[in-house]
């Protein structure tokens, strides 16, 4: 192939066993014509160290403020194939799944109208088509909404949900976390596609605390995987297990609640009322323990990466919510709570302010009071060391003496 | 909300965002705010505004943008 | 009211229902899986109630590809998993197959195509991580050649080598950290060292001031006039170098070539597994940008894994083994100085500090 570009310090990423990057990119020149002018681009920010794309822009397809981010080479002249190469954002199906079928027709559109380059996937969870010029961008929505799919969130706005594998190849789940994102993305279409927020709001449901998603790590709003009633233990496989290691070292003793015990004579006992739900005995002999059978979620807020006052995690908001139920009802109890959340910060939060920052910002034990929920001991690592108390209420000496 | 009403919100919405082009960049959620004080008498709420919202950018008379928040403008 | 124009458009239909993308044996065990065996780094089974099988082979991709690359998994896919496969949130492709005998021959291919089957279990997973310089405007340092450059070196952790516990490794080219990169067992981070550079026209024409000031977590960006019209000033020297300000307003660049770089991040963990989950914490403060193949990323990640490897007890995360030794040791351990920017002086910074005489000696 005759190259546009001498791109000496990206060779160098085309040697050694990985999968390059830089080859993608080349397959993708081999496709669409535009996507030379990145090799370029790129090998010039190698040689510089420092990027050249430039600050975004007003791109997106007619009645939509998501899906698409505008971005523009600082280079036009020099690499005008970039001069606009923005990214569609395009939902991806729940737990990631697809057929040979549909994917040859998803990249087709990518490799006719625009780059021919993807990310499968984004951070979020969307599929991210690359390089698409503002003219094409219409044609590229209406081409993928013609396959069933739609344009995920950006900015200021829901983004796009997403989960874990969940029931459909994974024993630990607890819900059906599948189904609950592709009702709760279904639901919410407008709030992701027309940012009305103060900031970006992010779904992520993992079925088992393992959380495949790191929902409790990003998302604002975490629904995580666990059971009310006992482990279910097959004694048998237990001592299959204890045959291959020491289950004593790699079980029993790692068990944060220590509310395990075993010995050859009684099997394996677990004090369930003490088990935190952690997983880590489950992880480690799958074959011999399964969560129980009453299977919910708990819902955890907050998360996000560090702008703009710092990383969080996400913490309990509610211990355990049974999903099987609310699902027979389409999510109402779930809807309900998140629409009062999004009251709550849309009354008081400023621009840019995550929810998590907007419940430190105001308090914990404001806001749940606020959206409708008891303040709970499971909400805490421990209560408060300190005696700084907000009192709100104290009695004078008149009505004492009516008292 | 009277039919009048309603072509009475959208030309204000324009109107408050022409005003302050380059000047102050209106979260949708500003707007709303803004146009529920503003049509108080009329009854109007926030589900009108944000329908209002909906039918400028879905007509092309406003644009959404983006600068580290998501906000409305006129088009370019 | 007068029809919309282009009322035709289809909109707000949401993703394509996933149910028409379920595998048969999928589709019947759904909910009913039993438990599952990994029987080598890139091939598990999971067993339903029933008995049924179906078999996973993982596959490593550098996430950004080509649509050819797309089209070369659907034709495996066709051959080997009657069309079926999904992505891990990881950047893994999953073959899905009901067919044991299927899966030698599909390994074989995916050998001759180079592609890198492995990533389950006790080894190091496929490196989660963001746009760089190929597509972001706020990168310190590209993304995509940093990964190659670690999966070259970590190729054996990938497809076999074992490790005490799975060992998840991320990148995000500056503090937006799209992505959990922030709690990883080990995190490789974009930064910046060199507050930005205010270009008042800039700012008078294209920033909104108050959301500019706003956007610093420190209080530096204070306001300013620059002829006649509002702009703002910046106090260097409680600069922390997130760029958020540049988020919001082109007129303060802050990427420098001199001084963009890399740090490095140990510990984290999002499972709730034994620990409760937590985020990474500073290993190496400062790496300069060294393209194409940041030899010195490469060492320090590499640095950190073998003292893992020869310290941690089998089943310890990354973060687990440190606490286990304790951070004196790590620093030991792995050869990292330790100085004044690993000790917390941001909000809730206090809380790092260690309260108590129980100290290793």
């Amino acid at each position: 192939m005759s190259k546009k570009h001498q791109t000496p310090l990206l060779d160098e990423l085309k040697k050694g066993k990985w999968p390059s990057f830089v080859r993608e990119i080349e397959r993708a020149a081999e496709k669409s014509e535009m996507t030379d002018d990145l090799l370029g681009q790129v090998e010039q920010s190698y040689r510089e160290k420092v990027v050249h794309w430039k600050h975004g822009g007003m791109v997106g397809v007619k009645g939509y403020g998501s899906g698409i981010v505008g971005r523009f080479s600082d280079l036009p002249e020099k690499y005008p194939g970039i001069k606009e190469f923005h990214t569609v954002r395009v939902n991806q199906t729940a737990g990631f799944f697809y057929t040979s079928d549909m994917l040859r027709k998803m990249v087709d559109i990518g490799e006719k109208h625009a780059s021919a380059l993807f990310n499968f996937h984004g951070s979020t969870g969307d599929i991210q088509l690359l390089g698409a010029k503002t003219s094409e961008l219409e044609t590229i929505f209406q081409e993928y909404t013609k396959l069933g799919f739609d344009l995920g969130g950006s900015g200021s706005a829901l983004r796009t949900p997403s989960c874990c594998v969940g029931k459909a190849r994974c024993e630990f789940a607890n819900f059906d976390s599948m189904h609950m994102c592709d009702g709760i993305t279904q639901a919410f279409q407008d709030e992701m596609h027309r940012p009305v927020f103060n900031y970006k709001f992010k779904f992520k449901f993992s079925a088992c605390g393992n959380d495949c998603t790191a929902s409790i790590a990003r998302a604002d709003l975490s629904v995580i995987g666990t059971w009310k009633d006992d482990i279910r233990i097959d004694q048998e496989a237990v001592k299959d297990y204890g045959k291959k290691f020491n289950l004593h070292q790699y079980v029993i003793d790692k068990c944060p609640t220590k509310c395990m015990s075993y010995s050859d004579e009684g099997g394996l006992k677990i004090e369930n009322s003490n088990c935190s739900r952690c997983m880590h005995c489950i992880n480690t002999m799958p074959k011999a323990l399964r969560p129980g059978t009453k299977g919910g979620a708990t819902i955890l807020i907050g998360a996000k990466a560090p702008m703009v006052s710092g990383p969080r995690l996400s913490m309990v908001l509610v211990p355990f919510y049974d999903v099987e139920e609310d699902a027979k009802n389409d999510y109402a109890w779930f809807k309900d709570l998140i629409s009062k959340i999004w009251e709550f910060w849309d009354e008081y939060g400023v621009s840019r302010e995550r929810i998590g920052e907007l419940i430190q910002r105001v308090g914990v034990g404001n806001f749940i009071e606020s959206i409708g929920l008891e303040p709970l001991p499971e909400m805490v690592a421990n209560p408060r060391g300190n005696p700084f108390v907000l009192y709100e209420e104290y009695v004078e000496a008149d009505e004492e003496q009516k008292g | 909300m009277t039919d009048e009403t309603k072509k009475k919100l959208e030309e204000a919405i324009v109107s408050l965002i022409k005003e302050y082009t380059n000047k102050k960049r209106f979260k949708p959620g500003d707007i709303v705010k803004e146009m529920e004080g503003k049509f108080s008498a009329s009854g109007v709420t926030k589900d009108d505004v944000k329908s209002a919202i909906r039918e400028l950018t879905d007509s092309g008379q406003l644009i959404y943008g983006y600068a580290g928040g998501s906000f409305l403008a006129l088009p370019e | 009211m007068a029809e919309v124009q282009g009322a035709k458009r289809i909109t707000d239909i949401g993703p394509h229902n996933y149910n028409d993308f379920l595998h048969p044996v999928i589709k019947k065990n759904y909910g009913k899986w039993k438990y599952h065996e990994i029987l080598s780094p890139s091939h598990m089974v999971h067993v339903s109630e029933d008995g049924d099988k179906i078999h996973t082979v993982r596959v490593g991709s550098p996430r950004l590809v080509s649509s050819s690359f797309i089209k070369d998994l659907c034709d495996l896919a066709d051959k080997y998993s009657d069309g079926y496969l999904r992505f891990t949130t990881r950047n893994n492709v999953e073959f899905l197959l009901d067919k044991e005998e299927n899966i030698k021959p599909l390994l074989n291919e995916l050998e001759k195509l180079n592609l890198p089957a492995g990533g389950i279990g006790n080894v190091v997973a496929n490196i989660v991580h963001t746009q760089g310089w190929v597509h972001c405007h706020t990168a310190a340092s590209d993304a995509s050649g940093v990964v190659k450059s670690l999966m070259d070196e970590l190729y054996g952790y990938y497809v076999g080598a074992q490790l005490p516990a799975k060992v998840r490794v991320a990148f995000a080219c500056c503090l937006n950290m799209c992505g959990a990169v922030h709690c990883s067992d080990i995190a490789v981070l974009g930064i910046h060292r060199r507050p930005p550079r205010l270009i008042p026209e800039k700012i008078t024409n294209l920033c909104e001031i108050p959301s500019t000031i706003a956007s610093c977590p420190t209080n530096v960006i204070r306001p300013d006039t620059f002829n006649g019209k509002p702009s703002v000033k910046l106090v260097e020297e409680g600069c922390v170098f997130c760029g958020n300000c540049f988020t919001v307003c082109p007129g303060m660049p802050i990427a420098d070539p001199l001084n963009d770089g890399v740090s490095i991040w140990v510990g984290g963990k999002v499972s709730n597994a034994r620990s409760k989950p937590t985020f990474s914490k500073l290993a190496v403060p400062y790496l300069e940008n060294d393209p194409p193949r940041w030899p010195k990323v490469v060492e320090a990640v590499k640095t950190i894994l073998d003292a893992y490897k020869k310290g941690a007890h089998k089943g310890e995360r990354v973060g687990e083994w440190i606490e286990r030794i304790g951070w004196p040791r790590f620093f030991k351990a792995t050869g990292f100085e330790f100085t004044k920017y690993h000790i917390d002086d941001y909000r809730l910074g206090e809380a790092t500090l260690n309260y108590s005489a129980q100290v290793r000696q």
